[in-house]
C-alpha cells in the first residue's frame, strides 16, 4: 500500500488524542499509533486533572466522559511522625460541581478519548509500537513499524515520557534521573457509600488530598489520595535521582505512606485492585527538548511539558493544550504545503501565546527550588511543633503564639535560613 | 475455496481476577469496565488455519461472529489478520448462553451466506468451554465434522485432518463441505500487520438481525435444550493449615492417617 497520510500521531494519550482529534476534525487524513492493547492500557497518572482544555475540545465532556468524581474538596497536609497539620479547602457550591478538577481513571478515560478521535475521522491503530522515524535528508517523512513503512507530511510525537523517537529525531538527548519523578499508585476498592461517608462528599463530589512531609523520608515529592467512584487512588510521587542517592524504593515509601494514621484510616477495609508506576518529567523548562524540526513536532510528556508548582503537578491539561497547538500548526502547514522547520515554528509561538510555555516560564525556577529537602523533613515538623505548643495546656501560664513560633523557629531552623528559604520560595509557587 | 470462520468475543482471559465479578442475582458475568473483550484464542487459531489454507489453495474467507454488536471489534481483528469479509449476527432476542440456539442461529446465517466449502471454528470458546456449537451445526447442516484439528490439508473435494487425541493423534479424511474445529496445537495465530489494521478499519461490517437470517423463531424453536443455568458464582476455596506433632515418624504417620480419616477433614 502506498497511501500517504497528512499526519501520523505517535501515542494515544491526552496529547496524541487531542492533536489527532483537532486535525481529523479539520479534514486532515490522520493516523494514530498506540502501543498499548487499547488507548489507556499503558497510561497512568495520579487521577485528578484540570479540565479547561478538555472542555474546549469537548464541551459536553461532563455528560459524556467517564469522570469518576468532580473535585469539590482539596486538602493539603503536612505529615510528620508525630502527627499532621491539614489545610482543608472546600468551597460551598450552589450550582453544579466545579469545572476545575476531575478525577478520572486512565484506562476508561483514554479509551473514551480515542473513541472521540475515531469519531472525528482519524484511524486509531492499537498494539503497534513505532520503531523508528523515516528520514529524508534530515526531514522526518513518516514512521516505521517492523518492516512496514508509513509516510506522512508531519509526525507528531506524543509518545510520553522518555520518548525514544524524540531522541532518534535528535530533538532531545536523553533524560537524567534528577529531572524525573516516579509515581507509584494503588487503586483500593471501597463501597461508594463508605467513600462518601469517610470523605464527606456526596454524589459526584470528590476529594483530592495532597501530602508533604515525612512520608517521603526527605526525598523531594509527596503523597496523594483521590476518590474515585468506588475506589481510592493512593500513591506517592518522588524524585528519582534522590531515591537512587538515598537507596530508597518508591514502593516501600508507598507502603509506609499507607500506614500513616491520616491515610490508614481512609483506606481501611479496602482491597487493592490495581498497582501501577510511571515516570513524570518534572525538570521544567530546563529539560524541555527542542519542540520541532522539519516534519516533526513533540507534545505532552515527550516534550516534558509538565508544570510543577509545588502545590500542583499539572501534566494532562498541558499535554492536551500542546497537542492542540501542534495540530493547529500542522493544519496551517498543510494549507501552505510547507512542513519545513521554519514553517513549524508556529508551534512554539502558539505555546507561548497560550498558557503552556508561559506557565513553564513563570515557574521555571520551581524544579530547582523543590529540591530543598527542608520542605519535606523540617518545615512540616516546625508547623506541627508550633501548633502543638499553642494548643497544649500544661497547667503553666500561656505564652503568646508568635513567641512560641519564634522559639521553635529559632531552635529548629534559624531565622536567617527561614528567611532565605522564604525568599527563594517566593519564586516557586 | 469458500471458507467461513466463526469467532466469538469473550472476556479477556488475561483479566486480573480482581476485575472479574459476577451478578449472582441474574446469573451473569459483569463485564469489567475499561478492559475490552478479545477474540476467543482458539478462534484466532481457526482464522490462522483459514489464512494458511487460503495461502495454499486460494479462496475467500468470511468471518462471522454471533454476539453483541460490540463483536464488530473481533471481526475487525480477523479482517486485520487477512480475512476478506466479516459479518456480525446480533439481535436482542437471542439467548446466547444456549449452544443449541447459537448453533441454530449460526446455521441460519450460513444458509443466508449460501456457498461454502469449509467452516472453521475454535475447538471451544474460552468463556464456557463447551466446544459443541461446531458439531451441532454439522448435524443441522448435515455435513461431516472433525474436532480438535492440529493440521488441515485441503485437496480438490476433500480435506485431510489430523485430530488431537489424549494419547497421540488420528488422521481423518472427509468430503467437502465440512466443519472443522481447530485446536491450539495447530499453531500460533499471526499478529495483524499495521497496514492490515488500517485496511480493516475502513471495511464495512454488516450486522444481521434475527429477521435478516430468518431466525425470529429461534427462541421458541423446538430444540432439545442443554439444561438451564441455575447458579453462577465465583467459587471460594478455604485452606486450613495444621501442624501435627509427634516424637517418632511412626507416630506422625499414624496421626496423619487418623486426621485424614477423621470427620474434621473436608470431603473432596
Amino acid at each position: 500500500m502506498t497511501e500517504k497520510f497528512d499526519a501520523i500521531v505517535v501515542g494515544g494519550g491526552p496529547a496524541g488524542c487531542a492533536s489527532a482529534c483537532v486535525m481529523a476534525k479539520s479534514g486532515l487524513n490522520v493516523l494514530l499509533f498506540e502501543r498499548g492493547q487499547y488507548a489507556g492500557a499503558k497510561n497512568m497518572w495520579g487521577g485528578a486533572f484540570f479540565g479547561p482544555q478538555l472542555k474546549e475540545l469537548f464541551p459536553n465532556f461532563r455528560e459524556e466522559a467517564p469522570v469518576e468524581r468532580f473535585v469539590t474538596r482539596h486538602t493539603f497536609s503536612f505529615l510528620t511522625k508525630k502527627g499532621s497539620t491539614t489545610l482543608d479547602f472546600k468551597p460551598a457550591f450552589s450550582g453544579p460541581p466545579s469545572d476545575n478538577g476531575f478525577i478520572v481513571m486512565r484506562a476508561k478515560f483514554d479509551k473514551w478519548l480515542a473513541k472521540k478521535v475515531e469519531q472525528a475521522g482519524a484511524i486509531v491503530v492499537t498494539s503497534m509500537l513505532v520503531d523508528d522515524l523515516l528520514l529524508d535528508g534530515g526531514r522526518v517523512t513518516g514512521v516505521r513499524i517492523g518492516k512496514e513503512e508509513f509516510s506522512s507530511d508531519a509526525v507528531i510525537l506524543a509518545e510520553g515520557v522518555n520518548g525514544i523517537l524524540a531522541q532518534k529525531a535528535g530533538l532531545c538527548s536523553g533524560v537524567s534521573a534528577d529531572n524525573m519523578k516516579q509515581g507509584v499508585k494503588e487503586v483500593i476498592a471501597l463501597p461508594k457509600q463508605t467513600i462518601e461517608d469517610r470523605f464527606n462528599v456526596n454524589g459526584s463530589e470528590g476529594a483530592a488530598m495532597e501530602f508533604v512531609g515525612s512520608c517521603t523520608r526527605g526525598v523531594p515529592g509527596g503523597g496523594f489520595l483521590y476518590t474515585n467512584k468506588e475506589s481510592l487512588s493512593v500513591g506517592i510521587v518522588v524524585e528519582l535521582g534522590a531515591l537512587v542517592k538515598n537507596r530508597l524504593k518508591a514502593s516501600d515509601l508507598l507502603e509506609e505512606f499507607k500506614e500513616y494514621p491520616d491515610v490508614a484510616r481512609l483506606i481501611r477495609g479496602g482491597k487493592t485492585v490495581e498497582y501501577s508506576a510511571h515516570l513524570i518529567p518534572t525538570g521544567g523548562l530546563k529539560m524541555m527538548p527542542k519542540l520541532f524540526s522539519a516534519g516533526v513536532l513533540v507534545a505532552g510528556d515527550a516534550a516534558a511539558l509538565v508544570l510543577g508548582t509545588g502545590l500542583i503537578l499539572e501534566g494532562a491539561n498541558f499535554a492536551m493544550a500542546s497537542g492542540v497547538a501542534a495540530a493547529e500548526t500542522v493544519i496551517t502547514a498543510k494549507k501552505k504545503n510547507d512542513f519545513s522547520e521554519t514553517a513549524l515554528r508556529d508551534y512554539e509561538r502558539l505555546l507561548r501565546e497560550g498558557f503552556v510555555l508561559r506557565d513553564m516560564h513563570t515557574f521555571k525556577e520551581t524544579p530547582r527550588l523543590l529540591k530543598n529537602t527542608r520542605i519535606y523533613d523540617l518545615y512540616p515538623e516546625v508547623v506541627f511543633e508550633v501548633l502543638e505548643n499553642i494548643l497544649e495546656n500544661d497547667g503553666k501560664p500561656r505564652t503568646k503564639a508568635y513567641k512560641i513560633a519564634g522559639k521553635v523557629i529559632k531552635t529548629r531552623v534559624g531565622f536567617a535560613r527561614l528567611l532565605s528559604d522564604l525568599w527563594a520560595m517566593r519564586k516557586m509557587t | 475455496m469458500e471458507i467461513i470462520v466463526l469467532v466469538k468475543e469473550v472476556l479477556d482471559p488475561d483479566l486480573p481476577p480482581s476485575k472479574f465479578s459476577v451478578d449472582t442475582k441474574n446469573n451473569r458475568v459483569i463485564p469489567p469496565e475499561g478492559i475490552p473483550p478479545v477474540i476467543s484464542p482458539y478462534d484466532a487459531v481457526a482464522i490462522e488455519a483459514a489464512l494458511r489454507i487460503k495461502e495454499e489453495a486460494g479462496g475467500r474467507i468470511t468471518v462471522v461472529s454471533l454476539g453483541n454488536p460490540s463483536a464488530e471489534a473481533v471481526v475487525r481483528k480477523a479482517l486485520a489478520m487477512g480475512a476478506d469479509a466479516g459479518i456480525v449476527v446480533s439481535d436482542p432476542s437471542f439467548d446466547l448462553e444456549d449452544s443449541y440456539l447459537a448453533a441454530h442461529i449460526l446455521t441460519q446465517t450460513i444458509r443466508k451466506i449460501g456457498k461454502y466449502d469449509l467452516i472453521l471454528c475454535g475447538r471451544q470458546a474460552v468463556d464456557w468451554d463447551r466446544g459443541v456449537t461446531g458439531p451441532i451445526m454439522a448435524e443441522y447442516l448435515a455435513v461431516p465434522v472433525a474436532t480438535l484439528a492440529r493440521a488441515i490439508k485441503v485437496s480438490d473435494r476433500s480435506v485431510r485432518v489430523e485430530r488431537v487425541l489424549a494419547d497421540g493423534h488420528e488422521t481423518l479424511e472427509m468430503d467437502l463441505p465440512a466443519i472443522i474445529t481447530v485446536s491450539n496445537e495447530f499453531g500460533q495465530a499471526r499478529i495483524p500487520s499495521a497496514w492490515g489494521v488500517i485496511k480493516a478499519v475502513k471495511e464495512e461490517i454488516p450486522v444481521w438481525s434475527a429477521k435478516d437470517i430468518g431466525a425470529e423463531d429461534a427462541q421458541n424453536k423446538d430444540n432439545p435444550g442443554e439444561g438451564r443455568l441455575r447458579r453462577l458464582y465465583i467459587p471460594s476455596y478455604e485452606r486450613k493449615c495444621e501442624f501435627l506433632t509427634g516424637e517418632r515418624p511412626e507416630e506422625l504417620a499414624a496421626a496423619l492417617v487418623k486426621k485424614i480419616y477423621s470427620r474434621e477433614t473436608a470431603s473432596p
